[in-house]
């Protein structure tokens, strides 16, 4: 077999596998999608698949119109990059010197480091901490406590690291301070990673709502997960309406709705990540040591 | 280097150090807060009382949990007369035990009104003593809630002698009723089956000739691991029973009984098995926790014949709604067919009470927290705040309110939250059972209520009673949790197993359950007894 | 170097960690006091420093517990599995993009790939009993209208097993593909064409340049992953499992939740979150020492 032959017949399989791959992860979307514009009787009786049955937008029209849905996104687009922001700040902070082999007192750094990727107080003694920090209901409350993740800081730790240690010492040599090799040589080495951790951070943020079961009580502080969660978990607790005597007062919420504030909590992060993707170039790196 | 490495280190362990004896020194004084039940309003100053309401996040547009008709009601009505002003502070409904148990050991913040329906969670608090004792207060203050609950209803917030609950009033206790599609019936010339035996033979013929024309996917009984599609069929299994037997066996957990170690469990499972090996009933039903593949199979019109709450297959939009949208003509029959040994169809029924209200020690505000319940059990509040505004929400027929209907969109967002609010009652209180059942019906769209009072009259019939000890059984608190997913286990591989493999699925699973905490409650049960015996 | 000058050269870097330091000083140390929870008879009204010390007590009830081993062999089974299974997966597909040459497919189906791990689990739970149910489920349609008997994959034990591990691959692969790419970005593109100058061929180059590179991002996943097999995540193997499969898919988590939230005993919940927690640092830190030792790369 030839060198050019084998070179097509890579990029044929590769072809359908990433196909086949990209077909399976979007088959689910498309299903949630078909949900949110089908009506309730084909949902209710599992006749929905991925095409819509009985299209409505009237899931949609309410998601909308509800005006707490609307504002509660605008919070959780604010709080997502307050967060991001800040994280990335502590983050490379505490990244750029760790990656520093000579830095003395490191290893025990590290160690502090690794000990909060396992172990944790737990969560009374952390709501005591934020309630005694005044930080209950608002929205630090959901920033502060969750500023370095350990995890992510070893990754930035690891890609600063393979940044060949001669452009800083020379940096250095020029008499460049630390804080300038940091921002004029490193960070615009490593937009890549830094793009990574963001999104790792934004996501993080934006689909996590344990901590505003705990922390937030003002409607207002709602994140968009928050909400599509009680959605969600209002079917589960369901059987327990009966139970609790709520009768037919007490509204279901229909599948339908449910399928459209999913996508309506969803998309606008999904859009992240095709945004991010210009600061995945190649090279990056080879052109600035050239330069 | 290793010197200065050194040296940093010390000086950041010394500082972690330091850090946390001052956490740890926060924290022990927050939790030195006196109890008692003084009364800052008495002494006219206005007062703030913090009630607990479940936030089920279906707030409609214009009202927030904590903001909405009916807290607006209750500050104009119970909090300003009597210079308090009322807080309502919300808990995730779904969340509700782990941010309550939060909020009580971070010892502040703690309302002064909290609840909830889990027994082992009353139970835990009272024996840790964080609660406060409330028979002084309901003789001083609360009149009206003690006649409108009951000795019989309050005896369930006694914990060892102690009045640690207010537990609220259940408006009827029924639970289950079984449901089988008519028209199937009619189109084989077969008749309602009375008996088990009969529904078996209802099944097979049901499987056997397909009526529904489902090609080849009906499902004769549709079968979940949730309570309302098993427990009538495994209850009607089980043997008349000495009170001896009653006292000793049965295991509670949760708030429910158990039938694990009654005579009649393991021919229950038997027969639940052969249904299952035949073919006759859902093959997945170890997976339907939510019961929402039991809501599409009888929606689609694959099922026969199913249990479930009386009442649940009727709302609006609901199971029923859809079948007869998806298969016109079909129809739905109340039914009881589960007979048991002694001739009855006997089902489980709810406990009469519903959630535990309770007062923490830690509260300032305990004669203001009765008040409240007490205010709410006087005049027609509670009447209110289930019903609203006459001519607006609803029009009394033959006594029972019935909501109106082409109500205007801000008269129904008035009592979204009613049930979470009114909460000394579980369902509407009308003054009699008989009331209660009719208003209940009601609620459902007109051309099914004659089969819901049907259907709620077949979950009255032939209770068995919830066996009450005489004191709280520690090993029930301890390992109900665990013990309730073992029962469902065993219930789910010993149907599934193989006929031939049963009786071993079988002693493994319950060899596995009693060494899990069910000999525990077996023996705490058998000493309880002898105790209640032996005085 | 003396000290003097040493400060004198790296005093920035020390006022750079200096906030991140105290962060974790005080939202991840200061709790920490909570862990002697497990040693204390926790009551709730008591608080933590009132209630009374019990020593190991806690540590015997939930060593002596059977549900407690169960779990642990099945925390520790599935993430075996996964790390088998799950672990490699983002690292085929990020070189199988890499090597994608169509642009507009390889940014859409990049897009596409990571969708769903922004799918909650509950959702997957739903749309995978509707996938994989034995009764109605849309493979086993397929499968029973070709008159072959439908596959229990659900329901049963090791085949159950399976459909967890793809669901895991299929949930996390495409995520677990952007911090690859981001390493990847990073590899010299001239290497390549020098190798192909040489003749080397696809393989040959993504064997001896892609993989080399990628190499210290494997290593340090890798060791992290080592350190969290003890630790198991709730949702997954709680959606995904069910009572019929109890015996593979009970795990650690699901078993603290039991006890611990459910029960209100956040003394046997926080015994088993220490042990857990002193058992994935001391791997953490092994997995580390050998990999100094071996390849000379480490995360710490």
């Amino acid at each position: 077999m030839s060198e050019q032959t084998a070179n097509r017949v890579f990029n044929t399989v590769n072809f359908i596998v990433l196909t086949i791959a990209t077909l399976l992860c979007l088959a689910p979307f498309i299903h949630i999608l078909a949900v949110s514009l089908s009506s309730p009787g084909p949902i209710l009786s599992g006749k929905v698949n991925l095409i819509p049955v009985e299209i409505n937008f009237e899931s949609y029209k309410q998601v909308f119109t509800d005006s707490s849905m609307i504002r509660s996104l605008g919070f959780t687009v604010m709080l997502t990059t307050l967060f991001t922001v800040l994280c990335m700040i502590m983050t490379i902070a505490a990244g750029y010197p760790l990656s520093k082999r000579k830095l003395r007192g490191r290893k025990l750094l590290m160690t502090v480091v690794v000990i909060t990727m396992f172990f944790s107080g737990g969560i009374i003694p952390e709501y005591i901490l934020v309630r005694s920090l005044n930080l209950l209901d608002t929205i630090w409350a959901l920033v502060l406590p969750g500023l370095i993740n350990p995890f992510y800081l070893i990754i930035l730790i690891t890609f600063f690291n393979n940044i060949p240690e001669s452009l800083e010492e020379s940096a250095e040599i020029d008499g460049s301070s630390h804080f300038r090799t940091l921002i004029g040589i490193i960070l615009p080495l490593s937009l890549p990673v830094i793009a990574t951790l963001s999104l790792f951070y934004a996501v993080g943020r934006w689909n996590g709502f344990q901590d505003t079961l705990m922390y937030i009580n003002s409607p207002e502080l709602y994140p968009l997960q928050l909400k599509l969660y009680q959605l969600i978990q209002n079917n589960m607790i369901t059987d327990l309406l009966a139970a609790e005597g709520a009768g037919a007062v007490a509204k279901l919420v229909p599948e339908g709705l449910k399928a459209a504030s999913v996508m309506f909590a969803t998309v606008p992060i999904l859009l992240v990540y095709p945004w991010l993707q210009r600061y995945f170039v190649n090279g990056v790196m080879i052109g600035a040591i050239k330069g | 280097m290793l010197g200065n490495t050194k040296r940093n280190g010390m000086a950041m362990v010394s500082v972690i150090l330091a850090v946390l004896l001052l956490f740890t020194a926060c924290s022990s004084n927050s939790n030195s807060n006196e109890s008692g039940g003084s009364s800052g309003s008495e002494s006219g100053q206005r007062v703030t009382l913090k009630i607990e309401v479940f936030d089920r996040g279906n707030s409609p547009a214009g009202s927030t949990i904590t903001d909405n008709y009916l807290t607006r009601y209750v500050q104009e009505n119970f909090g300003d007369p009597n210079n308090i002003d009322v807080e309502f502070v919300p808990v995730p409904r779904s969340e509700e035990v782990e941010k309550l148990n939060v909020l009580m050991a971070s010892g502040s913040d703690v309302p002064d009104i909290v609840f909830t329906y889990d027994t082992n969670t009353f139970n835990r608090y009272a024996s840790q003593g964080g609660l406060t004792d409330l028979a002084p207060l309901l003789e001083e203050h609360a009149p009206n809630l003690t006649a409108f609950l009951g000795e019989d209803i309050l005896q369930y917030g006694l914990y060892e002698g102690t009045q640690y609950a207010v537990p609220a009033k259940r408006s009827q206790v029924g639970k289950y009723a079984s449901f089988i599609r008519q028209d199937w019936l009619d189109k084989l010339g077969l008749d309602v089956p009375k008996t088990t035996e009969e529904l078996y033979e209802v099944l097979k013929a049901f499987k056997e000739k397909d009526p529904g024309e489902t090609g080849g996917q009906v499902i004769p009984l549709a079968m979940t691991v949730a309570n309302a599609q098993y427990e009538p069929l495994i209850w009607s299994f089980i043997e008349p029973l000495t009170e001896e037997q009653s006292y000793t066996l049965t295991q509670t957990l949760g708030s429910n009984d158990y039938p694990t170690l009654l005579p009649g469990f393991k021919e229950a499972l038997q027969f639940m098995n052969k249904l299952y090996n035949e073919g006759l009933m859902s093959r997945d039903f170890a997976l339907d926790t939510d019961k929402k593949k039991l809501g599409e199979d009888v929606s689609s019109g694959k099922v026969g014949f199913f249990s479930e709450d009386d009442v649940n297959p009727f709302y609006e939009n609901g199971m029923y709604a859809t079948l007869q949208k998806n298969v016109p003509g079909a129809t739905l029959a109340a039914v009881d067919v589960y007979l048991n040994p002694e001739g009855k169809y006997a089902k489980p029924m709810y406990n009469p009470n519903g959630m535990y209200i309770m007062v923490p020690k830690s509260s300032n505000r305990a004669v203001e927290a009765i008040k409240y319940l007490e205010w709410m059990a006087t005049d027609d509040h509670l009447f209110h705040m289930q019903n609203g505004v006459e001519g607006e929400n609803y029009t009394m027929v033959d006594d029972v309110p019935v909501a109106m209907e082409n109500q205007t969109e801000e008269a129904l967002n008035r009592l979204y939250n009613s049930g979470d609010m009114a909460i000394i009652s579980n369902g509407k209180q009308l003054g009699s059972e008989e009331l209660n059942l009719r208003a209940r019906a009601m609620q459902f769209p007109k051309e099914y209520q004659d089969i819901v009072a049907i259907a709620q009259e077949l979950a009255n019939t032939d209770l068995i009673e919830p066996v009450v000890l005489s004191r709280p059984i520690d090993a029930q608190t301890k390992y109900g949790t665990t013990l309730q997913e073992k029962f469902k286990e065993m219930l789910v591989k010993t149907t599934m197993a193989k006929p031939d493999q049963f009786d071993n699925v079988y002693e493994t699973m319950m060899k596995d359950y009693m060494a899990s905490g069910g000999q525990a409650i077996l023996d705490e049960r058998t000493a309880v007894y002898q105790e209640m015996q032996s005085k | 170097m003396s000290s003097k000058v040493y400060f004198r050269r790296y005093w920035q870097l020390y006022a750079l960690v200096m906030l991140p330091l105290a962060f974790f000083i005080i939202f991840k140390y200061g709790p920490m006091y909570g862990i002697q929870i497990a040693f204390k008879d926790f009551n709730f009204f008591q608080g933590i420093q009132g209630s009374e010390w019990i020593g190991f007590e806690a540590f015997r009830e939930v060593f002596g517990m059977r549900d407690f081993y169960l779990t642990l062999r099945n925390t520790l089974m599935l993430n075996f599995l996964d790390l088998v299974v799950s672990f490699p997966a983002p690292i085929i597909l990020a070189i199988l993009l890499y090597e994608m040459r169509t642009v507009w497919f390889k940014k859409l189906s990049q897009t596409i790939l990571y969708i769903p791990h922004f799918i909650s689990w509950v959702i997957i739970g739903g749309i995978a009993a509707q996938v994989f149910g034995t009764q109605s489920g849309m493979i086993n349609n397929v499968i029973t209208s070709l008159g072959y008997e439908a596959i229990p994959f659900l329901t049963e034990k090791n085949i159950w097993l399976v459909t967890y591990l793809l669901i895991g691959v299929w949930q996390s692969a495409g995520w677990g593909t952007i911090i690859y790419l981001a390493a990847l970005t990073g590899i010299n593109r001239e290497l390549f064409e020098a190798a192909s100058i040489d003749g080397a061929g696809r393989m040959k180059r993504i064997w001896h340049i892609t993989l080399p590179g990628l190499k210290p991002t494997i290593v340090m996943l890798l060791i992290i992953n080592l350190g969290h097999l003890i630790t198991i995540g709730f949702d997954r193997p709680y959606v995904i499992g069910n009572l019929a499969v109890r015996e593979y898919s009970d795990v650690l988590s699901t078993f603290v939740y039991r006890i611990g939230l459910q029960s209100g005993q956040y003394t046997l919940a926080t015994v088993v979150g220490l042990f857990q927690a002193v058992v994935g640092l001391v791997m953490v830190l092994s997995a580390n020492y050998i990999s100094k030792k071996l390849t000379d790369e480490g995360i710490m």
